[in-house]
């Protein structure tokens, strides 16, 4: 029941904080945030299972309670971690508790319930990556994205409302057409499977259950499903060409949101396809190996190309993800140890750099009330430490040694070069790797502009150092960043130990 | 190997802890430090100098260490040559080569932290602890990278060497042009790493491993691979390895400021002085050659890999020595002179002149540091003025500073028998003896030859415009004094840019016929050595034919008889040009090549062309077809369905209790139709 208990004090947290007095939401949103927290630190210490939680593997923390019937499939609550999703789920109360200390300083309005969707936000997000049954993932997985569209649409800067529907608009045409899919590959799954338990579904895949629909024969309906759930994943991703709602929230967005949704939401994406098409569809994955690395590619290089292009520090920020979304995408079709396994690292460790690149750019606007790269020069004169880490945050992003990037992106390109399943590997990892060049060609430009040089920013105020408490949550991120950098097999061990069943044993 | 893991080798991490907490405590409690953080560092160093000592005397004694200390990583994996899983580690490597190379960066790191009180902090330089902080993360990270016992941990500590390099090239970051040197060091070598790593990720997913040394190390699989004509990624495995030592090349050519990938280094002297010393000339830019040496078993095997070598090294030398010879600024002529050395040391290395190369690298780092630090001191003197047609008549007025900096000067210069002679001859014997054989290379040695010429007349030019003649500007009337702490790490680098030289008297040797070659000793594992990691080794696996003029001895002393003539001929011209009282320009006799020279033969133009004229409209391109086309589909699409979205809007009231309560109740409905269809109510 320590799942249940995670997602109910987030719940009950936000509720509470719904109608507490905006006086005291920050802080006492911030106390409820530690409960989850230490709970998940608490499980990750706690972690006995082992194997994957679709491929027969040994859950834990399991639960399932039946829940209701739909025709002749059952839906069940049912819960439990794996060395994939326990992580993630780490990476996401963390980043929730932090993600709140940083809206103290520019959240100055409807405050309670402003801290009551981030905890709504946060049992929504725990519940996506612990949920074993289809439906329940899926309420959970709609569920994410109310929240976050308020968030932008009230709080957000001043095309909020564009962003925020766009984002809403995109991101659910991409479920239902992922819905869709889904549930035309139960049907089509017809008999061997008498429930929407995803490892009930995934082993039923595996075992070639599936026998056709609607004149479709097995093998056409699943490269039609895999190609759906694809499309409708990539959206979340995102993945070139379904990337322009991201630039746009994350620039409306106010920072607490945009360190949520670069940290956490894109994950979902990933973790979805690793999930469900990865998972589910071994020999659709080999068929499509060759599009899917030359999208992720693309999605490196074009998205560097347009944080190069940038002048606003977010939208820098916004399309590296873009970039860096890219390399679990090509480290996923790898199907290699290494390259799965770096993959399902880099969500880690890019939710951990960029929520820390977003934090630090949040704290360098709540002093400038800028964030163009042209209005300001020399901060680092101002804010010594806040910007000695936003450094460190930017050459984390490079993938500076002994800093997570690092590792992600080098098990990502070493299990990519020597994949036997994509042909062409060397090729596609050598291009894809380029983008450490041209990742390091727009941040360094950016710093040289922003805090580096004479300073120079307009305003009628003086401009100080950066509040403890955002120095305090930036340096946990930094703290955690270089921790797995240095130490990688404190996850990398359990996701490898569920990674291995998928790819079969391990090339 | 387990056998000599205890005893002194077991101190061998402290070499490089002691830097990273003197880092450490710099950081946290610089601010309250005396001298701000000077006393850890020069702590740390001098400590990590006594343990490389110590390590080095181990070694002399027949010992090497080879260990593991760390598993970083590991997984399944299959290899190309079939080895399953692989293991990433971090380890120590103490050999002949390593040990030397130790003592070398902690020593030159010692002293330029003393210097650094006479430098940095007699100045009221604010920014000190930041100073020092990043000196000692420098010094941890290289000396774990020279350290290193794998491909991978060496790349790791490249990168960070890398970091603290543009650091301290942006030390200075309130002026425009600090930040933007450190930000084009970084890019440039950044470029070169790219190939760099994918040359690692291309050598460990071909063998399975990154290990330097022993029967697990890649080098050893290669030449398996090699020997059993192995196909690998589609290659025969000779091309492959070709392919991957010139993709590590890459790396090399950047940190080492080779051709093409120089022109950061001259900007990089926007730092401090003491940081061009240290990281700029002495060790960090050794890093490419080191690594070269490091993993010299795996060029060995490529001849097509080592001409290339030699002859970017060689046309470098060449290269950049022209263009040292028209500069005004003291640092950059010292920073092109760096760019040309570091040449000639490719170019011993790529003719399988492996002694030759590691013993220049030693010798360079000793004079270059000295030289370095006496422009320092100079700059001291001249009150913060680079420019040398501000200076002159220096000598008398600071004896110490002139005599070590003359010292340096013969050095690098090469003459006969400042230390800077011995290795550059034994670089240039090595390349004509191969190039006899081998046309290629002996175009490669022909402009190694020509380099020793303009290296006499720029190195000549800088000492008279610097110390000779009438002072030039009232700075130069009136210099300000130097300290002890300035003097002390002169001196002693002056001395051992002096007497360097003697550890390899190769040309005395053959005509004496004496035993004094120490260098080939030891780096021929006369002392001790790791199996495979020798001389002798490394010798016997490089194919080239190696060809001589009469006899042996005749082309030794011909190599060295026409190296020092032409060092002579160089400083001589200097000498009739610029050692006169009232020196003046000699630039309008070059005509156009002057201009050609002064711009660095466009390098830096198309470089930037490059990054901007290229690379940046083109981005802009991308954002525009990404802001039209791209998203201008999605908004069309949205524009279809505007009717639906129009009467949507309307529940859009700002007031968040309606959006709370559409949530809770949205939520409760679902679970209302969920519990329905599954039959609660019935």
């Amino acid at each position: 029941m320590m799942i249940e208990a995670l997602i109910a004090v987030a719940l009950v947290g936000a509720l509470v904080t719904f109608v507490a007095p905006n006086r005291i939401a920050g802080k006492l949103a911030f106390a409820i945030s530690l409960v989850p927290a230490a709970l998940s630190l608490w499980l990750f210490a706690a972690f006995d299972g082992s194997g994957n939680a679709l491929l027969d593997g040994e859950l834990a923390f399991e639960s399932q309670t039946a829940w209701l019937e739909i025709g002749d499939h059952s839906v069940s609550w049912f819960v439990g971690l794996d060395g994939i999703s326990l992580p993630l789920v780490v990476l996401t109360t963390i980043l929730c508790t932090l993600a709140i200390v940083s809206s103290w300083t520019p959240i100055d309005e409807r405050e309670s319930q402003f801290y009551g969707l981030i905890l709504f936000i946060e049992a929504s997000l725990i519940g996506v990556f612990s949920a074993l049954d289809f439906f329940l993932w899926f309420v959970f997985w709609e569920a994410v994205l109310i929240p976050m569209y308020l968030l932008i649409g009230i709080w957000g800067g001043p095309r909020r409302k564009y962003a925020a529907i766009k984002f809403f608009v995109y991101t659910n045409v991409a479920s239902l057409v992922m819905f869709g899919s889904f549930i035309a590959l139960v049907f089509g799954l017809g008999d061997s499977v008498t429930s929407f338990a995803l490892p009930e579904i995934a082993t039923a895949m595996r075992n070639g259950g599936l026998d056709g629909l609607f004149g479709l024969g097995g093998p056409a309906l699943a490269s039609v499903v895999f190609v759906g759930m694809f499309l409708g994943f990539a959206v979340k991703v995102p993945i070139v060409p379904f990337h322009t709602w991201l630039p746009d929230a994350h620039v409306e967005a106010p920072t607490p949101a945009s360190v949520l949704l670069a940290g956490v939401l894109l994950k979902m994406g990933t973790y979805a396809l690793l999930r469900f098409n990865f998972t589910m569809f071994p020999d659709q994955v080999e068929t499509y190996a060759i599009p899917i690395a030359a999208i992720a590619v693309i999605s490196v290089i074009y998205g560097a190309m347009l944080a190069l292009a940038q002048t606003d520090l977010k939208r820098i920020v916004a399309y590296s993800s873009v970039s860096s979304m890219g390399y679990v995408i090509l480290g996923l079709v790898a199907y290699t140890t290494f390259g799965v396994g770096g993959a399902t690292f880099q969500m880690v460790s890019h939710g951990l750099i960029s929520g820390l690149m977003f934090m630090a750019v949040g704290v360098i606007y709540n002093a400038t009330h800028t964030r163009m790269v042209t209005d300001m020069s020399g901060m680092a004169d101002r804010m010594p430490i806040a910007v000695g880490i936003l450094i460190a945050g930017a050459f984390g992003y490079m993938g500076l040694p002994l800093m997570s990037g690092f590792y992600g992106e080098f098990t990502i390109f070493f299990g990519t070069f020597g994949s036997e399943l994509l042909e062409y590997s060397p090729l596609f990892t050598s291009l894809a790797m380029f983008g450490i060049v041209i990742v390091a060609g727009y941040l360094l430009f950016a710093l040289q502009r922003t805090v580096f040089g004479p300073y120079r920013l307009e305003t009628d105020y003086e401009v100080g150092r950066a509040p403890v408490h955002d120095i305090a949550s930036m340096g946990v991120l930094l703290g955690l960043i270089i921790l797995l950098g240095v130490a990688p097999d404190l996850i990398f061990d359990m996701i490898t130990d569920a990674i291995e069943p998928i790819i079969g044993g391990g090339l | 190997m387990a056998a000599t893991a205890t005893g002194p080798f077991g101190f061998a991490p402290a070499i490089a802890v002691f830097p990273l907490v003197a880092f450490v405590i710099t950081l946290v409690f610089g601010r309250h430090l005396p001298k701000k953080g000077a006393l850890p560092g020069i702590l740390a160093t001098a400590g990590s100098l006594v343990v490389s000592v110590v390590m080095f005397a181990a070694v002399a004694g027949g010992g090497e260490h080879h260990t593991t200390l760390y598993e970083w990583t590991s997984g399944a994996a299959t290899s190309e040559t079939m080895v399953e899983g692989i293991e990433f580690t971090f380890g120590i490597l103490i050999d002949p080569l390593s040990a030397l190379m130790l003592v070398i960066v902690s020593l030159v790191a010692l002293l330029v932290h003393v210097f650094s009180l006479g430098y940095m902090n007699a100045e009221g330089e604010t920014g000190l602890r930041r100073y020092y902080a990043e000196l000692g993360l420098f010094t941890f990270s290289m000396l774990a990278f020279v350290f290193a016992d794998n491909l991978l941990m060496a790349f790791m500590f490249f990168e960070l060497v890398g970091l603290c390099s543009y650091l301290l090239i942006g030390f200075w970051f309130r002026t425009e042009s600090a930040p933007s040197a450190a930000k084009k060091a970084f890019l440039v070598t950044r470029f070169g790493d790219y190939f760099f790593l994918i040359g690692v990720v291309a050598i460990a997913a071909t063998f399975g491993t990154v290990g330097f040394a022993g029967e697990e190390s890649f080098v050893t699989a290669a030449e398996t691979a090699i020997d059993d004509g192995t196909t690998l990624f589609g290659f025969d495995a000779e091309t492959w390895v070709t392919i991957t030592g010139l993709l590590v090349l890459g790396g090399v050519l950047g940190k080492s400021a080779q051709f093409p990938f120089h022109t950061w280094l001259p900007d990089a002297m926007e730092g401090p002085t003491t940081v061009s010393a240290l990281i700029h000339a002495a060790t960090m830019v050794a890093a490419g050659v080191y690594l070269v040496a490091r993993m010299f078993g795996y060029y060995a095997l490529s001849p097509t890999a080592l001409a290339i070598i030699a002859f970017v090294g060689g046309f470098t030398a060449l290269f950049a020595a022209t263009m040292a010879v028209v500069k005004d600024d003291i640092k950059q002529v010292l920073a092109y002179s760096t760019i040309s050395q570091y040449g000639y040391m490719m170019l011993g290395l790529g003719v399988g002149g492996y002694v030759a190369g590691v013993f220049h690298l030693m010798n360079h780092a000793f004079f270059k540091a000295l030289l370095f630090l006496g422009a320092g001191a100079v700059i001291i003197l001249m009150h913060h003025e680079q420019d040398m047609w501000e200076m002159g008549g220096l000598k008398d007025k600071a004896p110490v500073t002139y005599y070590t900096f003359l010292a340096g000067a013969l050095a690098l210069a090469g003459i006969v028998p400042f230390s800077g002679f011995w290795s550059k001859d034994e670089v240039l014997f090595d390349a004509l003896a191969v190039g006899l054989e081998q046309p290629v290379i002996l175009a490669a040695y022909a402009m190694g030859l020509l380099a020793v010429f303009f290296t006499g007349f720029y190195t000549f030019r800088m000492v008279f415009l610097t110390f000779h003649g009438e002072p030039r500007s009232a700075a130069a009337e009136d210099p300000h004094s130097v300290g002890w702490a300035v003097k002390v790490p002169l001196l002693a680098l002056g001395t051992l840019a002096t007497v360097a030289g003697f550890a390899n008297l190769a040309p005395v040797a053959e005509l004496l016929h004496a035993d004094i070659t120490f260098l080939e000793f030891w780096l021929d594992g006369k002392y001790g050595a790791v199996e495979g990691l020798t001389y002798h080794a490394y010798h016997e696996t490089v194919a080239f034919e190696e060809g001589v003029i009469g006899s042996e001895t005749t082309t030794m002393l011909l190599s060295a008889g026409l190296s020092l003539g032409l060092a002579l001929a160089g400083a001589f011209t200097a000498h009739t040009l610029y050692n006169v009282p009232e020196p003046s320009r000699h630039t309008t006799k070059l005509g156009g090549a002057y201009r050609v020279l002064k711009s660095n033969y466009y390098q830096d133009e198309y470089q930037v062309w490059l990054a901007e004229g290229l690379t940046l409209p083109l981005a802009r391109a991308a954002d525009r077809f990404d802001q039209t086309v791209i998203d201008g589909v999605v908004n069309g699409t949205s524009t279809i369905s505007l009717f639906g979205s129009d009467r949507v809007k309307r529940i859009q009231t700002g007031i968040v209790t309606n959006y709370a309560a559409l949530l809770v109740g949205g939520f409760i409905g679902l679970l209302l139709v969920l519990g329905y269809l599954g039959g609660w109510f019935a």
